[in-house]
């Protein structure tokens, strides 16, 4: 984000260090997000995207550096706005637990979901439940869903009480490709409809590069930021990625051909 | 055998103990958690041994002081030494136990106390056990609506759990504190050796007939008061230890459950079959 710009601040981090395992992990960040933004935070593997998500979260602890959400330095009064969908598309299945109750166990409206009826808990979901198709697997157990409703269901319990801010720490990882481009546009879509700010780790230029307003290239440290354009391009991705990285557009993508477009190397960037 | 008072108070104590472990064994089973209620019942019988030590004529206050100091060393070397859970928890385990076995051996007079400590009695079910097993069941019910939402959220997914914005470390103590007090007060019941099985047998069977959480939770109190009350009145009428005795009925219920969840998948998947072929 341009630091001239007055635009209110999703999320603003100063001088962040993060060490895990006696390993500093990220070097001194600086970074602000806007408020409405889709950001797309990319970098090779291990170069501390998911540490900075988590590190925002207050899943790591920082080592140093003040991170601001929501103009809250205070990250359990942002919380309640905050929405995450977690890098490992996994729950335990310890529980025999339907995607009813897994959805009400977010909001507080529905913590009492053990003495309420189906039909009430239901009736408490947001349109979104509809938009994403979770309501056709409320009754479902958690434990049985594939990856691609799985996904469905934490995005929908991520957008639970309408969240300003929202992290994706690479949601698509286990979904097939078709599943994957379909993700990206209802993502974008909730972005656009809800003006929504978006935080998403991911490896797919392509679909950073068709759908991101900002790009964040991290590598331990900020490498570079900047509108797609300026960032998915040979000579930012080399300071990144420390390798040769040939960027590799999608053509313009019509949403009615959907399904017939199975190109799976389609966005990946070509790595020499 | 109703008429007996130290049987009224087995039956009272099994009809709170058993779907109390019960409640809190689903969410044991589920967030891996057997062997540490095992490691904390192991350190009972440290915890036994100092109470004869000191001449108290009621082990259970030591026993559950013993429990809790080792439920927080668990936790204190879990967050700063870095070595796996098992390790730690084994470590414990056969340190408390070593403990409890050196000072027993030094102490005369003690045998049938440490037979009933290690396989449970129904004898042993005196009113501090009952007052202790009440207050338990009382803080449960009133705490288990508030605390059960939570609970739930930080078994499937921590992270989640966190941004949610629940105090995640705060309740893991809570359910930590609630476990080892309620598993140390069993103890007197089933014995150090099998208490694990009051609080792993009926949510395993649970856990395989239950489609939803609100199912397993009913199913696994509702095999928990059988489980117990079953196994303390086949103590008295077989004349043998009560421990095993609740073990082996919860045992028969689960390949019960077994059978019928075998069967009830056969059913689903045939018209798949049929349709397939």
């Amino acid at each position: 984000m341009n630091r001239t710009d007055t635009r209110p601040r999703a999320v603003e981090i100063r001088g962040l260090n993060v060490c895990l395992g006696g390993k500093r992990v990220l070097r001194n960040i600086d970074l602000d997000i806007g408020t409405g933004e889709l950001v797309a935070l990319i970098g090779p593997n291990g170069a501390g995207k998911t540490t900075l998500v988590r590190a925002i979260l207050g899943l790591v602890p920082a080592e140093s550096g003040t991170v601001r959400v929501l103009g809250e330095t205070n990250l359990r009064s942002a919380l309640p706005r905050v929405g995450y969908v977690p890098q490992r598309l996994a729950l335990d299945v310890g529980l025999a637990m339907s995607v009813r109750e897994f959805l009400a166990l977010r909001r507080p409206s529905t913590r009492n979901w053990f003495w309420r009826r189906h039909a009430e808990l239901d009736a408490t979901l947001p349109p979104i439940a509809d938009e994403l198709g979770t309501r056709l697997l409320l009754d479902k157990s958690v434990s049985t869903l594939s990856g691609g409703q799985l996904q469905r269901v934490l995005i929908t319990f991520g957008l639970l009480d309408n969240p300003e801010l929202l992290f994706l720490d690479e949601p698509t990882e286990g979904v097939d490709a078709p599943g994957e481009r379909t993700f990206y546009e209802i993502i974008s879509d909730i972005h656009r409809a809800h003006r929504l700010t978006v935080v998403l780790v991911s490896h797919d230029l392509s679909m950073v590069h068709r759908h991101a307003s900002w790009v964040v290239a991290l590598n331990g440290r900020i490498c570079c930021e900047g509108a797609p354009d300026e960032i998915i391009r040979e000579d930012a991705l080399r300071e990144a990625y420390g390798l040769h990285v040939t960027p590799y557009h999608h053509h313009h993508h019509d949403p009615t051909a959907q399904g017939h477009d199975h190109g799976l190397d389609h966005g990946h960037p070509h790595v020499h | 055998m109703f008429t007996e008072p130290f049987m009224l108070r087995a039956i009272l104590g099994a009809l709170m103990l058993a779907p109390l472990c019960a409640l809190l064994g689903v969410f044991v089973t589920a967030r891996r958690m057997a062997f540490f209620s095992d490691t904390v019942a192991h350190a009972s019988l440290a915890g036994t041994a100092v109470s004869f030590l000191l001449g108290l004529s009621e082990p259970t206050p030591g026993m559950i002081v013993v429990s809790l100091a080792v439920a927080a060393a668990i936790v204190w070397l879990r967050e700063r030494s870095g070595l796996f859970n098992d390790t730690i928890m084994s470590l414990l385990l056969t340190g408390s136990v070593a403990v409890g076995t050196v000072i027993l051996s030094r102490l005369h007079g003690f045998r049938a106390e440490i037979h009933r400590v290690l396989f449970g009695d129904i004898l042993a079910i005196g009113s501090t056990e009952l007052i202790l097993a009440g207050a338990l069941l009382l803080l449960v019910a009133i705490g288990g609506s508030w605390m059960l939402s939570p609970l739930s959220l930080i078994t499937a997914h921590e992270d989640l759990a966190h941004v949610a914005g629940l105090r995640v470390r705060a309740f893991n103590y809570a359910f930590v504190l609630v476990l080892t007090i309620t598993v140390t007060v069993t103890i007197r019941l089933v014995g150090i050796l099998l208490v694990g099985a009051l609080l792993v047998i009926p949510p395993a069977s649970a856990r395989l007939l239950g489609r939803t959480l609100r199912q397993e939770i009913w199913l696994a109190v509702a095999f928990g008061i059988v489980t117990g009350v079953g196994g303390v009145a086949a103590s008295y009428a077989a004349d043998i230890p009560c421990g095993p005795s609740i073990v082996l009925t919860g045992i028969t219920l689960f390949a019960v459950t077994l059978g019928i969840s075998k069967t009830r998948r056969t059913e689903r998947l045939e018209p798949l079959v049929r349709e397939e072929g």
